[in-house]
């Protein structure tokens, strides 16, 4: 047997890999959004792409995200394959109106007669000392609309793999890169995909706990687990990797070995999706389990100034602290 | 009352008279090639389009509609426009332009299942290439504006053959230029050349707001910021919407970049069967537009171009069975399916909507009647 | 020829109502599809309603002035052939006037509006629970099987609050979960606050229950045996420790997957050695000759809705314990079900009552008439026990029985109570 193909890269590289191959592979792909041609966009995710394909392929567009959707759209419905980058997740907002109105619906509005394969790529997620409105966590606003997939990968193998997986689905997928990640090395197998788009993966196995994450936060919760193993308590964590539609069975197959949930998420726990994720279940689950479900999020404030974001966002020891309080009922 | 200062191209007065003014002559010279059966055709579906409107209305009011969105005082604009466009041509319209839907064989019956609530609009845009009626106002003009830019990517534009080029045409109307989306769509057609005619149905009304409220400058004139060029035309006079369509798609596919027309037109019915224009305009006003009906003035242009009574008989005999028959299929339309609910909310299978019909079925095999 | 008649129809999106401003019709007047009939007014206008049929105006159902609402007919009108569906109609509910005059039930045809307020709930047609989203019941059991233990959060707290082992309770619920009661029954005792409820005081001043049925059948029984048979009772204490272990042990086998396994088992089966080895308890006194069992009828006192009752089972000595296990679970099931059969009843040799699950320690049970002894297990109780010359915490119950002196004597009795106590001790005798 053949040995796998790997190599070492950062997330925003795998990224531009996986861009890379999926424009090579279907000549209807095309990248655009603002800065994302000669620039290579501002996180150079798609950078040397207008070399290799040339600028029919991968465009600059106006600063008009409600445009940029809403023509991706159009070129959809010519038989385009759109990969649409909206800046940074606090500048989707224009945009929702075409995202939730029009791309999460068109496939239902015309009985199947119009297919969506558009894919949105948007940075998300805090802890880069920024600006208002760059370092949203939107996930949950694309969760709750009927018609869009919502996919986040965490490390560098499933960025590869799974931008290409998005831009081969029909369906629009609400695509979110963790931005503090971006630079996060780690391997990328290049020849086998690890898993299908929308499956959750077990990265660290346990028995006293399940600690769900997606994103930015998985990191978070792979340094919680290796400090809970210190003092004796064994973390299962789960990497979520799809936000919509969530893969249930991981989950509660996880849920039914240790009895005790914690979910991390940068978003404000309010109305969130660990929200949705601790009701499913408990409803689902509920002679499994030993404690309530625990979610540990941003608090339900607008994102900080970035002098502060480090007490706002749950770090180890605020992931701990649930842990402590799901481990003693 | 109505903004009649600006140049308009009109080739068809209210009285029924002809006439071409200089400026305008290359717009005469497409009416000139046209022969009788076309300008028939173009009455044909004027009348037949509104009986289909008032009989829509009537059903609307007898509790087989939930809503009906009236085009009356507009189908110049639309059945003119509409013939106009290429065989292969694509069309965004938003939610009134049923004239332009029986020009591109969409049958009348997917409209009505729409305001019945049988579904969402159920035809299919490739086949008629007439896209699904848009709700949220001017959101069709950016999918028109990334159509056109798709034609561009294929090279349809500019290769000299006017068989197979391509162009797009948008249609909105008054209000709706008030939305972002409009001038972000200008915007993204001037920068990208993109084959593209914008078509505004200016009927001067966005439910009880009058055009002079909507904007400051002629409508005509609203692409000029974005660096597309513009014309208003007569919308009442189906020749003047004919040829200025004809000739600025042909421009558009050409490689020109796109154009804005303004149709100046009246929405002589409500805005909608919910609507009660009399709270909010005068009877007057909408008087002085019935006298400049479209399909008045056609008729008297047609009968002295020589076209014989009995033509127009038939055709009113026609809209009265055209009518009948709408009747009786609107009594007959069934409710849709309930697992339809979950039909094409995703092209690739989905757990939570396989989950979800699955329950919904147990639950009525389990539930009976009331008590 | 028939009656069409004419619901008001919603026209503007969610009214629900309109006055009836003017008719421009009469009765008997010839009118024509869409010809204008009256003029409606509702909250957001003034609007023409066009008639749906070609007829002649049977009656105006609305007189001018006034205010109905949305789907109550307006007009009948006389048409040829059927009348038009205007809404989907119930089954007639009135008297049909005509071949066609139903009252109309509007479902929420768009046109209609709202379907309004619901009066009733829908019955279910097929009689099942309502639909899960559980994880399906069978993973959940054998879960329970395991180390998992089933039990509602407030029952879990319940058992932590009253110190039991949710580990070593049997659970009666209906997917095999742990329930208050089954928590309550094996809560240890003084330190026990049962959060029991003062009920109020009857207003009346006594209560008169006839007495009939089961009762009077209970009281014959009791009353014939207590002064027909000298009764006599024996007690003695046995560290059961071993037994609880052992039903734990059975719980999670995969054999008894799903079936409830409790000391009682243990217990019957104890019995049921015990008896061989003294076979004079297994029997019944006549006045003329003693009739020596040798098949064990085990009954087993059971508590329904309706009062004691000692259903049997038959040649529960040819049973594995498998098979007893089945058949006690049956038997408790019949009973609670209130369908316990004469025939069960009949021809017992010897029984069991449990006492236990009323949290009892031991009590002097009456013997069930045409038996000679019955067997009392009462609850098992964490207490001090020595063992080894050392204090340890074991698991202690009282085994008490009584017996018929005419035909069991007191060696005989201690003997069989001391041979039941031993294998409760040490169920590894029953390997015998």
């Amino acid at each position: 047997m053949a040995m796998s193909n790997y190599q070492e890269m950062a997330i925003a590289k795998a990224l531009n890999a996986g861009l890379r191959k999926a424009m090579q592979r279907d000549e209807k792909v095309l990248v655009f959004g603002e800065d994302v041609a000669r620039l290579g966009g501002v996180f150079r995710v798609t950078e040397g792409l207008l070399d290799e394909f040339g600028d029919n392929r991968i465009f600059n567009s106006p600063i008009a995200e409600s445009g940029i959707v809403g023509t991706a759209i159009g070129l959809a419905m010519r038989g385009y394959r759109s990969v649409a980058e909206i800046q940074f997740d606090g500048f989707v907002f224009p945009a929702f109106n075409q995202i939730t109105t029009q791309l999460a619906r068109l496939t239902y509005r015309s009985e199947g007669f119009q297919q969506m394969p558009v894919v949105i790529r948007i940075p998300v997620g805090g802890g880069i000392g920024a600006v208002e409105h760059h370092s949203e966590s939107p996930e949950a606003y694309f969760a709750h609309t009927p018609g869009l997939r919502v996919v986040s990968p965490s490390n560098p193998n499933d960025a590869y793999w799974m931008i290409q997986q998005a831009i081969e689905s029909p369906d629009p997928v609400i695509f979110l890169e963790p931005k503090r990640r971006y630079w996060q090395k780690g391997p990328v197998n290049l020849d086998t995909a690890p898993l299908p788009l929308h499956s959750a993966r077990m990265l660290r196995e346990g028995t006293d706990l399940t600690l769900i994450a997606h994103g930015p936060m998985v990191a978070t919760a792979l340094q919680a687990a290796e400090l809970g193993a210190e003092e004796g308590i064994s973390i299962e964590v789960i990497d979520l990797r799809s936000l919509s539609p969530v893969d249930y069975p991981t989950l509660l197959a996880s849920v039914q070995k240790t009895s005790r949930v914690v979910i991390a998420q940068e978003a404000p726990n309010n109305v969130s999706l660990g929200s949705e994720i601790a009701a499913r279940i408990a409803e689902q689950a509920y002679y499994y389990l030993e404690a309530p479900v625990i979610r540990v999020g941003g608090f339900d404030t607008p994102y900080p100034p970035a002098k502060l974001e480090e007490e706002y966002l749950p770090d180890a020891d605020r992931i701990l602290e649930a842990v402590d309080r799901v481990l003693a009922y | 009352m109505t903004p009649a200062t600006e140049p308009m191209l009109q080739l068809l007065a209210p009285d029924g008279s002809y006439g071409v003014e200089k400026e305008y002559a290359r717009y005469g010279e497409v009416i000139d090639s046209l022969g009788e059966d076309q300008l028939k055709t173009f009455y044909r579906d004027m009348a037949r389009i509104r009986r289909f409107d008032q009989e829509a209305i009537a059903l609307q009011r007898q509790g087989q509609l939930g809503l009906w969105v009236p085009a009356i005082g507009q189908e110049a604009a639309q059945i003119g426009s509409g013939y106009a466009v290429g065989q292969n041509d694509h069309i965004f319209p938003s939610y009134r332009e049923h004239g332009v839907a029986i020009t591109h064989g969409v049958e009348l019956m997917s409209i009505l299942k729409m305001m019945r609530g049988v579904n969402h609009g159920g035809w299919n845009p490739e086949e008629t290439r007439f896209h699904l009626y848009a709700i949220v106002l001017g959101s069709q003009v950016l999918h028109a504006v990334g159509y056109a830019m798709g034609i561009k990517l294929d090279g349809k534009v500019g290769t000299g053959d006017l068989e197979s080029d391509l162009a797009v045409i948008s249609y909105f109307g008054d209000g709706a230029t008030a939305e972002g989306d409009v001038s972000e769509s200008l915007l993204f057609a001037a920068v990208n050349e993109a084959p593209i005619v914008f078509f505004i149905q200016n009927n001067q009304w966005a439910i009880s707001s009058n055009i002079a409220s909507q904007t400051k400058v002629p409508l005509y004139r609203r692409g000029e910021g974005f660096g597309v060029p513009g014309l208003r035309v007569d919308g009442n006079d189906v020749l003047a919407c004919y040829a200025a369509t004809k000739i600025h798609m042909d421009e558009a596919r050409e490689g020109s970049g796109p154009f804005l027309l303004e149709a100046l037109t009246y929405r002589i019915g409500a805005h909608t069967t919910s609507d009660d224009p009399t709270k909010y305009r005068d009877e007057e006003e909408v008087e002085y537009w019935r006298q400049r009906d479209p399909i008045a003035r056609f008729e008297v242009f047609l009968k002295r171009q020589g076209v014989e009574e009995d033509f127009f008989e038939e055709v009113a005999v026609a809209g009265d069975e055209l009518a009948k028959d709408i009747r009786e299929q609107t009594f007959a339309l069934p409710k849709p399916p309930l697992e339809s609910i979950f039909d094409n909310v995703y092209s690739d299978d989905h757990p939570e909507i396989n989950a979800q019909r699955a329950w919904l079925r147990a639950y009525e095999d389990q539930m009976g009647g009331h008590e | 020829m028939s009656i069409a008649k004419f619901p008001l129809p919603d026209v503007g999106e969610g009214l629900t109502e309109a006055e009836i401003v003017s008719w421009r019709v009469s009765p008997g007047d010839k009118v024509a599809v869409n010809q204008t009939i009256c003029e409606i007014e509702t909250a957001k206008s003034v609007v023409e309603l066009p008639c749906p049929f070609e007829g002649e105006v049977s009656e105006l159902l609305v007189a001018e002035g006034d205010t109905v609402e949305v789907g109550t007919p307006i007009i009948s009108v006389v048409v040829q052939g059927n009348a038009p569906l205007l809404a989907e109609p119930d089954a007639p509910a009135n008297e049909p006037e005509g071949d066609t005059g139903a009252e109309y039930k509007l479902p929420n045809l768009v046109g209609y509006g709202d379907s309004g307020d619901v009066k009733s709930r829908r019955k279910r047609a097929v009689n099942t629970a309502p639909i899960s989203t559980a994880i399906p019941v069978s993973m959940v059991k054998a879960a329970a099987a395991s180390d998992a233990v089933m039990a509602k959060p407030p029952i879990r707290k319940l058992a932590k609050d009253l110190g039991v082992d949710l580990g070593n309770v049997t659970g009666t619920g209906m997917h095999g979960e742990i329930t208050r009661e089954d928590v309550v029954g094996s809560a240890s005792q003084a330190s026990v606050f049962k959060n029991l409820t003062t009920p109020q005081q009857p207003s009346e001043r006594e209560e008169r229950i006839p007495v009939k049925g089961v009762r009077k059948a209970i009281a014959t029984a009791m009353v014939k045996s207590a002064f027909t048979a000298p009764h006599v009772s024996i007690f003695v204490d046995v560290d059961a420790t071993r037994t609880m272990e052992y039903v734990k042990r059975l719980k999670s086998s995969v054999d008894f997957a799903g079936i409830k396994v409790t000391p009682l088992l243990i217990m019957a089966k104890a019995m049921i050695w015990a008896v061989r080895r003294n076979p004079m308890v297994n029997s019944t006194w006549t006045d003329k000759e003693i009739i020596v069992h040798n098949f064990v009828n085990l009954g087993i006192a059971a508590a329904t809705p309706r009062g004691l009752i000692v259903p049997n089972i038959k040649d529960a000595d040819s049973m594995n314990m498998l098979e007893l296990a089945q058949a006690i679970e049956q038997l408790a099931a019949t009973a609670r079900d209130g369908k316990t059969t004469p025939e069960e009843m009949a021809e017992g040799t010897i029984t069991i009552t449990n006492i236990g699950v009323f949290g009892v320690d031991t009590g002097t049970p009456i013997l069930n008439p045409g038996e000679v002894s019955i067997v009392a297990l009462g609850s098992i109780r964490k207490k001090p026990w020595v063992v080894d010359d050392e204090i340890v915490v074991r698991q202690i119950t009282t085994i008490g029985a009584t017996f018929d002196h005419r035909v069991v004597d007191g060696d005989v009795a201690s003997r069989f109570v001391q041979d039941v106590a031993s294998v409760i001790e040490e169920p590894a005798l029953l390997l015998d």
